[in-house]
C-alpha cells in the first residue's frame, strides 16, 4: 500500500512543471553554468591584461636617463607598453583619469647623480587602481628594473648578487592537491548539495501536502482503508527522493561540466577533481545525504500540514531556507573543523565532513557521530510529522 | 447499516478561535449526543442549516474524526476501534471533492482501487460497467485539470463506487453544481437504493430530500431535533410545504434556546 501512494505521488510529482524545474533543470544546469561563467571571465579577463598595450607617461627631462633604458628594454612578456615622454606634469592626471594613459613615471632630475652616487631615487607612479591590473603591472615594470639596477650597484663594487641573498629556500609541500582543493573548494560541493536537497524537497513537500488539502483531494484520500502513517510514508518517500534527486542531478551536472563540456581546461585540477568524485566518496556523501533529505522533509513536512495555502506553506518556509543556508556556508569558513563539538551540530557537521571527504582526510569515528547525529534528528523529524498528520485539526480544514 | 449511538464530539479552541466565537469556553460543542441508525436499502437524509453540524457527523462516520465520545458502527465494524475496516465498507462524496490534477480519470480509478484493494478481474469490470453508465469512456485518458466540472463530477462517482461499497455517504454531493451534473448524483443516489446499500447525505435543498430520502433528520447545532421516515414528517407537517416546515423546526428551536 505504501508503494501505491509513491508511485502515484511519484506520477503526481514528475508531472509538475515547477518540481521539475527546481528538481532537475536547475540542478543539472547550475555546475555547467558557474564553471562556464568561471571559466570564460577568468581566462579571458587573465588574458586581456595580460595582451592589453599599456600607454605610459614618462615625465623627465632627460629621456636618455637609465631608468627609461631599463624601462624600454623591459621584454615583452611583462606586458606590452608604449612610452610617452613628457618634460611636465601637465595634463597627465587627466589623461589617466580619462584612461588615455594607463601609468605614469615621474623621474627626477637628479636621478643619474643620485644612481651613480648609491643614494636613493623618489619615483612617483601616477595610476588608476580601480583599472584592474593596473598597480600590478606597475610593481612588475618596478621590481625589475629595481634588480637591474641593484645588479649594477653590485658588479660596479665587484660583490656576487647572492650576498644579498643569504638564504636560498626551497618548499616541499606534503599535502596532497586532493587536500589542498578539498580545503579550498570542498565547501561548494556540500554547500550545493544541501541546498539542492532542500529546494529538491521544498516543491513536494508543499504540493503533497498543502496541496492536496488546498484541492480537497486529502478528504477522500483519508476516507480509504489505509492508515494514515502508510499514506505519511508513501508522500514522504516521494519527498525526501526528490530531495536526494535535486542533488544527483547537480552532481550529474558537475560530471557534464568536466567530462562532456569540458569547462575545466586545467589538467591538475581535472585530475584532482576525478579522483574525488570516486565511487566511494558519492557512497559516502550519499550515507551523509539521506538522512539529512530525511531530516528536511521531516522539518517541511509540519509545516505544510499545518498550512492552509501554498502560498502560506511558502512564506513559512522560506525564512527556514535561510536557516539551512547558514550553517551550509560554515564549509566556506577557514579553521572551523569537525570535531567532537562540531559533529553534533545538524548541517554543520554535514557540510564539514563532506569537507574532510573531499580531502580524503576524514576522522571514521567523527563521521560515524555526524551521520547518527542526522539520522536522530531524521527520526525525530519524521515524528514529529506522524504526530501532526494524525491531527485532526491539521488535516481538515 | 450505520448505528450512531450518543455519538458527542468537541473541538478544543486556540485563543484565537475564542476570540474570533466570542467565547471564553475552551471547548466548542459542533455535535452534542446524537443517535440514529440508516438501514440498508433506504436513503437516509441529514438536514440542517449550516453550521449545524452535518458535515462533522458524516466525517465521524467516515472516520476523518474521531468522537469525543459514543459509538459508530459501520456494518456491524466500529469506526473508532477498527476504522480502516469499517472503511473498507464505505464510499465517500462531497459536492466539493477534488480530484487529482495532473492524473487521467483511469489512473485515478486505479489508484483508488488499489488503495480498497479491489482485485484485477473485478476492477476491470466494475470499471467498465461504471465507464459506460457515466459515459467516461471519451475522456477517460485526458487529464483532469483539462476536463469539465460534470466530467470531474462523474469521474468522482465512479471513484466512490470502484470499490462496490455497501454504505455511501453524500456530504452536501449537489452543491456548487449545475443541475445536469447534480442530476448524475440525483441518479447515483437512487441507483445506490435500488442496489439496496444504505445511503446517508446531508443536505438542506429541500426538493432533493423530498426526490430521494425515505428517513431524515433534523440537525441543529449539534442536536437532532427530528427523526423520522418522510411519511411522518409529512403527515405531521404544521407548515405548508417541507421547506417551510423545515425553517418552522429550526426557528422555533431557536426561540426555545432564547
Amino acid at each position: 500500500m505504501i508503494l501505491t501512494i509513491f508511485k502515484k505521488e511519484l506520477k503526481d510529482t514528475l508531472r509538475d512543471r515547477r518540481t521539475i524545474i527546481a528538481m532537475i533543470v536547475i540542478p543539472v544546469l547550475i555546475f555547467p553554468i558557474i564553471l562556464g561563467i568561471m571559466t570564460k571571465v577568468s581566462s579571458s579577463f587573465a588574458e586581456q591584461q595580460m595582451e592589453e598595450v599599456f600607454d605610459i607617461a614618462v615625465v623627465t627631462k632627460d629621456p636618455g636617463n637609465s631608468f627609461v633604458a631599463h624601462l624600454t628594454s623591459l621584454p615583452e612578456a611583462l606586458g606590452p607598453k608604449k612610452i610617452h615622454f613628457y618634460e611636465d606634469s601637465t595634463g597627465i592626471r587627466e589623461e589617466i583619469l580619462k584612461d588615455s594613459l594607463q601609468l605614469a613615471f615621474f623621474i627626477p632630475q637628479s636621478f643619474e647623480e643620485e644612481q651613480d652616487n648609491n643614494r636613493q631615487s623618489t619615483i612617483e607612479v601616477i595610476l588608476k587602481e580601480t583599472n584592474t591590473g593596473s598597480r600590478e603591472r606597475a610593481e612588475t615594470y618596478i621590481r625589475s628594473i629595481e634588480k637591474n639596477l641593484t645588479e649594477n650597484r653590485l658588479n660596479k663594487i665587484n660583490l656576487d648578487p647572492k650576498v644579498l641573498e643569504p638564504l636560498s629556500v626551497t618548499y616541499q609541500n606534503l599535502s596532497s592537491d586532493k587536500e589542498m582543493i578539498g580545503k579550498i573548494a570542498g565547501g561548494i560541493l556540500p554547500y550545493l548539495f544541501i541546498i539542492f536537497g532542500f529546494i529538491g524537497c521544498l516543491y513536494p513537500a508543499i504540493d503533497l501536502f498543502t496541496g492536496e488539502k488546498e484541492r480537497k483531494t486529502l478528504e477522500t484520500l483519508l476516507t480509504t482503508p489505509l492508515p494514515r502513517w502508510k499514506i505519511l510514508t508513501g508522500k514522504m518517500l516521494v519527498v525526501v527522493l526528490s530531495g536526494v534527486v535535486a542533488a544527483t542531478f547537480a552532481l550529474i551536472g558537475l560530471f557534464l561540466s568536466l567530462e562532456v563540456f569540458e569547462l575545466v581546461d586545467n589538467p591538475k585540477i581535472l585530475e584532482v577533481v576525478r579522483s574525488i568524485l570516486s565511487i566511494q566518496f558519492i557512497g559516502m556523501l550519499y550515507l551523509l545525504l539521506i538522512p539529512l533529505t530525511i531530516f528536511f522533509a521531516g522539518m517541511m513536512i509540519p509545516v505544510t500540514i499545518y498550512a492552509k495555502s501554498f502560498k502560506e506553506a511558502q512564506s513559512i518556509l522560506t525564512p527556514v531556507n535561510f536557516i539551512v543556508i547558514l550553517p551550509a556556508m560554515v564549509g566556506f569558513l577557514p579553521g572551523i573543523e569537525l570535531n567532537f563539538v562540531t559533529a553534533f551540530i545538524p548541517i554543520v557537521n554535514i557540510v564539514l565532513a563532506s569537507k574532510d571527504l573531499v580531502a580524503g582526510n576524514i576522522d571514521p569515528l567523527l563521521m560515524f557521530f555526524s551521520f547518527m547525529t542526522m539520522l536522530v534528528l531524521a527520526f525525530l523529524s519524521v515524528l514529529i510529522s506522524y504526530k501532526r498528520f494524525g491531527r485532526e485539526t491539521n488535516i481538515i480544514s | 447499516m450505520i448505528e450512531v449511538i450518543d455519538v458527542r464530539k468537541e473541538f478544543t479552541l486556540s485563543a484565537k478561535q475564542q476570540k474570533e466565537n466570542n467565547t471564553k469556553s475552551k471547548i466548542a460543542v459542533a455535535v452534542d449526543g446524537i443517535s440514529f441508525t440508516c438501514t440498508p436499502g433506504r436513503v437516509f437524509s441529514l438536514l440542517g442549516p449550516n453550521g449545524a453540524g452535518k458535515t462533522t457527523t458524516l466525517r465521524m462516520l467516515a472516520g476523518i474524526l474521531i468522537p469525543s465520545s459514543g459509538e459508530i458502527r459501520i456494518n456491524g465494524v466500529d469506526v473508532v476501534k477498527h476504522p480502516n475496516e469499517a472503511r473498507k465498507h464505505l464510499g465517500f462524496l462531497t459536492g466539493s471533492t477534488g480530484l487529482y490534477e495532473r492524473l487521467t480519470p483511469n489512473e485515478i480509478i486505479r489508484y483508488f482501487a488499489d488503495l480498497y484493494g479491489v482485485e484485477k478481474d473485478q476492477f476491470e469490470q466494475r470499471k467498465e460497467n461504471l465507464f459506460n453508465l457515466l459515459d467516461i469512456q471519451d475522456f477517460q485518458n485526458k487529464r483532469i485539470g483539462r476536463l469539465s466540472t460534470g466530467m470531474k463530477q462523474k469521474v468522482s462517482i465512479c471513484r466512490t463506487m470502484i470499490h462496490d461499497p455497501e454504505v455511501v455517504i453524500f456530504d452536501e454531493p449537489t452543491s456548487g453544481l449545475d443541475v445536469i451534473t447534480a442530476e448524475n448524483i440525483i441518479k447515483l443516489i437512487d441507483d445506490c437504493k435500488k442496489q439496496g446499500k444504505t445511503v446517508i447525505f446531508s443536505s438542506h435543498i429541500m426538493s432533493e430530500v423530498d426526490l430521494l430520502c425515505d428517513d431524515l433528520a433534523i440537525i441543529h447545532k449539534g442536536n437532532i431535533v427530528f427523526q423520522g421516515t418522510k411519511k411522518d414528517f409529512r403527515s405531521n407537517m404544521q407548515a405548508e410545504n417541507l421547506t417551510s416546515e423545515f425553517i418552522r423546526i429550526i426557528n422555533s428551536e431557536k426561540k426555545l434556546e432564547q
